[in-house]
């Protein structure tokens, strides 16, 4: 019993790094159409910033070691940067290409970013100590829980209500909800297509920190490669949850995250190197079960 | 106020305008009527900068518009409701109205415009807070039409605002069309496939077959519909170069 619990705190905390991902994924697409594999790289650039360029194998940190109220800020704002960059260097000119041809750019992003943090800090990965403090467990009942899982799941959650409420509480957030519905219309309404879309940008790289910022406190290590697989997790989420749909994502990158831990958890120990395996073999059973995924919608934010 | 001259408009290799040139003047209701695929929704679209001519002009109060520019078109007083009423279907009625006030600059004039135009259609009152997908198709045309006059337009194109809408409820349609063209001072251009309800209330005409325009008059002259009929459906007097397949090259 304690053991189940223990795991679906891990779930939830897992489940949370995915929803964040699969967000900043879903939003891109239900405004767009792009699948952003590029996503995964925001979330590295999000990482690198704390630390200062260098080859070395442990990494020091620089940004990463002022207070919170200031890191969390400007780490922020480089990868809203680098974000808003690649839409206007990138997407901006496909704006009239067809939704394979943005996902295929979208790979060229993620291998320009890839290489650059190769260039500047070395392709071995690093070591990184972040919020070292964060790792002390509190004890609830039994359950021992890392207080960072805790800040993890809370700050999913306060992203989670503040992407809501910033969608159907404001205008930009109307503006976006109504472009994502039918994007041409809003245009003739005087909805400028473009500021909609960096809007969006700007949002996933806002989610893409946070995840950034979570996960290496999480694992403490970088490497160029360090978002690949949670985008492809963030992918994942995305479909099973419904693409285009917000809640979907979230749902999804919840589910995810439950399978993944608990593959972990109660495969047979021979078995756990292929637990990626069964995770996917997983996804494929709930799309022929729900093809079009769990929450299927047109709208970013559902109604209640 | 509106002149479209010569404009050609390819999908791929489909060529769905041929050179369609088409004027309205202030304060005009000009009709555009053809037969479904004639070009009647394009040329519309290429007016409010949906769909880029490769040749022609189109000026709007002597100015030429930047094709392909909806959002700069809108902001020039020109408003599309498109066919097919593309309601916004999981916003509120209030938001799908809302959105269409966001370019605007004159704040205190769009409260008053709600206001007003809420007035014209109380049914849309009525149903404030719903999502305008659990509108009934006669409901979402007036929200179309609702939203686009609160973009405070001079000239208003509408799309086949009777498109699968029960007769008694195009009736309905066409009262605040004109309702909405006196208080407004609206200038109107309307696409019909037929043209037995808007003859009575057009001032010109033009029918377009296989994007080309076939006939233009004042609407009074062709009040009998005969000549509508014959150009139309392409009976007699036309040169029958003007048949080509659509399919030709580009
Ligand atoms: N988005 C599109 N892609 C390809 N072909 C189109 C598209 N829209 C319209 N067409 C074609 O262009 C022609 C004119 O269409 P349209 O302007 O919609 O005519 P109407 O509104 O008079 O029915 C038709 O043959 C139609 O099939
Ligand atoms: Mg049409």
């Amino acid at each position: 019993m304690i053991g189940l619990l223990q795991n679906l705190v891990d779930a939830a905390s897992l489940g949370s790094l995915y929803a964040l991902a699969a967000l900043g994924v879903g939003l891109l697409f239900g405004i767009l159409r792009l699948v952003n594999f590029a996503h995964g790289d925001f979330i590295s650039i999000g990482a690198y910033a704390l630390i200062v360029p260098s080859f070395e194998v442990t990494a020091q940190l620089f940004i990463g070691t002022w207070s919170w109220w200031l890191m969390i800020p400007t780490i922020t704002l480089i990868v809203v940067i680098v974000a808003l960059i690649s839409d206007a260097l990138v997407f901006r000119p496909l704006r009239r290409a067809s939704a394979p041809t943005l996902m295929i750019a979208s790979f060229a992003v993620s291998y320009v970013i890839q290489t650059g943090i190769l260039l500047v800090y070395g392709a071995r990965p690093k070591a990184a100590n972040l919020w070292a403090g964060l790792d002390t467990p509190l004890m609830v009942g039994d359950v021992r829980v890392p207080l960072l899982q805790v800040i993890t799941i809370v700050a999913t959650l306060v992203l989670m209500a503040a992407l809501t409420l910033f969608l159907k509480r404001t205008r930009y957030g109307t503006m976006m909800r109504a472009a994502a519905e039918d994007f041409r219309m809003a245009q003739y309404l005087g909805v400028r297509g473009d500021f909609v879309i960096g809007l969006a940008f700007a949002i996933s790289g806002v989610l893409a920190t946070a995840v950034s910022l979570l996960y290496l406190s999480q694992t403490g290590t970088l490497s160029p490669t360090m978002g690949v697989p949670l985008a492809l997790f963030a992918f994942v989420a995305t479909v099973i949850g419904g693409m285009g749909s917000l809640l979907g994502a979230v749902v999804g990158g919840f589910v995810v995250g439950v399978v993944v831990i608990m593959l972990q958890a109660y495969l047979p120990a021979d078995l756990r190197a292929f637990r990626d395996a069964f995770a996917f073999t997983f996804v494929i059973l709930i799309l022929l079960v729900r093809p079009s995924g769990i929450i299927r919608t047109r709208a970013l934010v559902e109604r209640v | 106020m509106l002149e479209i001259n010569d404009i050609h408009v390819t999908y791929g290799r489909l060529r769905a305008l041929k050179g369609v040139s088409l004027s309205v003047r202030q304060g005009e209701i000009v009709c555009l009527i053809g037969p479904n695929g004639a070009g009647k929704s394009t040329t519309l679209a290429a007016v409010a900068g949906g769909v880029v001519p490769h040749r022609g002009t189109i000026v709007l109060d002597g100015k030429p518009l930047a094709a392909g520019r909806p959002e700069q078109t809108a902001r020039l007083g020109l408003s599309l409701v498109p066919e097919g009423r593309h309601v916004f279907g999981t916003l509120t009625v209030a938001e799908n109205l809302r959105v269409a006030t966001y370019m605007r600059r004159d704040r205190a004039a769009v409260a008053a415009d709600y206001e007003r135009v809420l007035n014209l259609f109380p049914r849309l009152k009525e149903r404030i807070g719903s999502p305008g997908g659990r509108l009934s198709g006669g409901e979402q045309q007036m929200l179309v039409i609702a939203r686009a006059l609160l973009t405070r337009p001079r000239l208003l194109l509408v799309d086949e605002p009777s498109l699968g809408l029960a007769p008694k409820i195009v009736d309905q349609v066409y009262e605040i069309l004109l309702a909405a063209r006196k208080a407004e001072g609206l200038t109107l251009l309307i696409n019909e496939q037929s043209s037995h309800r808007i003859l009575k209330h057009a001032d010109r005409v033009y029918v377009i077959r296989n994007g080309h325009i076939r006939l233009h008059d004042d609407a009074a002259k062709l009040a009998d519909g005969e000549a509508i009929k014959r150009a139309y459906f392409g009976f007699g007097d036309e040169p029958a170069a003007a048949d080509e397949p659509e399919e030709e090259a580009a």
